[in-house]
């Protein structure tokens, strides 16, 4: 018995460890939060985003494999959803930008100035493609 | 004839159009004795011809070898990058407008169901049923209230990232994208400085 909870409690651990690396990783690579700080000039807080971002993690990988509800008004949800949703936004823009796409279609299209033109047909497309997902999407 | 020093640093691009004679004052900036430099000037490089089609190299050599000719005693002292990238613009056809529209239609679309095929993927109907209990208490299978602030977000996240859409900016800083375009662009002027000068290839047996 107490061979198989060691046991097991390893392999919580390993696979903890190995996702917890993989999303640090992650995040690394796509540069949000040099991205935010550059924006907000908080370079020296970088300790206090580190700890933000672990206590999140666990905040919502512990509530999240639970049954758990703290029954709270359900405006609450507003600011968690702009806060989720701009966070992967971020994620986004980012991944559109390590994949090299814009650099290389704006020289191919050689539409030089109107980037910005371009990169709102991106934005809202991300936009109403998640309302129209959200709203209209679901219920088929 | 006294040696004197003439001081070149070759350009790093150019642009001109079709047709055009290249002086090496197009090129290079030149810094000596004020009557040397106006004559090195106006020596003749290159001439743009159909040919060259939009980019073509000019290797400093090429030009060393043109001011050696009228002054063979004159000391040239090079400084900065070794050629310069002749850019051709040719006049583009006015069909552009629609090309852009049908460019706009389709990054729309694609970003759209982009988006759609990443929350399908990674099951957001459910996390997002699950924050809904896990703050509410009460089952909901469509919380569209975070949802919808969940899509706001998603483009506030975007611009944050990119720094300036609708032409309002953050702060002074060159935002990713134009540090990835001109990385890009780097990237290419190498290439083409490697692959288009052909004094840089040259075949042993060939002689």
């Amino acid at each position: 018995m107490t061979i198989k909870i060691i046991t097991v409690m390893l392999i919580g651990l390993g696979a903890g460890l190995a996702v917890g690396a993989g999303f640090v990783a992650i995040l690394t690579v796509f540069g949000i939060i040099p991205r935010l700080m550059q924006i907000t000039k908080t370079n020296s807080q970088i300790r206090s985003y580190e700890i933000s971002i672990i206590i999140g993690v666990l905040f919502s990988s512990w509530y999240g494999l639970r049954d758990y509800t703290i029954s709270s008004s359900q405006w609450l949800l507003i600011p968690i959803g702009l806060a989720s949703g701009t966070f992967i936004g971020m994620l986004a823009a980012a991944l559109t930008e390590v994949l090299n796409v814009l650099p290389i279609l704006m020289k191919r299209v050689g539409f030089k100035e109107q980037v910005l033109i371009l990169l709102m047909a991106i934005l809202f497309g991300k936009v109403i493609g998640s309302l129209f997902h959200w709203i209209f999407f679901v219920h088929l | 004839m006294e040696v004197e020093a003439v001081y070149l640093r070759m350009r790093h691009r150019l642009l001109c159009s079709p047709g055009q004679t290249i002086r090496i004052k197009d090129l290079a900036q030149l810094v000596g004795p004020e009557d040397v430099i106006q004559e090195i000037g106006h020596m003749i490089v290159h001439k743009i011809t159909v040919q060259d089609k939009t980019i073509v190299i000019v290797d400093l050599m090429e030009v060393l070898k043109t001011i050696r000719k009228k002054f063979p005693l004159l000391d040239i002292q090079t400084v900065g990058t070794p050629q310069t990238i002749i850019e051709v613009q040719y006049k583009r056809p006015k069909i552009t407008g629609v090309y852009f529209v049908i460019v706009w239609i389709l990054l729309f679309i694609g970003a759209a169901l982009a988006i759609m095929n990443f929350h399908e993927d990674v099951s957001m109907q459910q996390v997002h049923q699950k924050i809904y209990y896990l703050v509410t208490g009460r089952r909901n299978d469509y919380p569209l209230l975070l949802q919808v602030p969940y899509s706001i977000g998603l483009g506030l996240g975007m611009v944050l990232f990119f720094n300036h859409i609708f032409k309002k900016r953050f702060n002074e800083e060159p935002s990713p994208l134009e540090v990835e375009m001109f990385n890009y662009q780097q990237d290419l002027d190498q290439y083409v400085i490697m692959n288009e000068n052909k004094e840089n290839e040259k075949k042993a047996h060939d002689d």
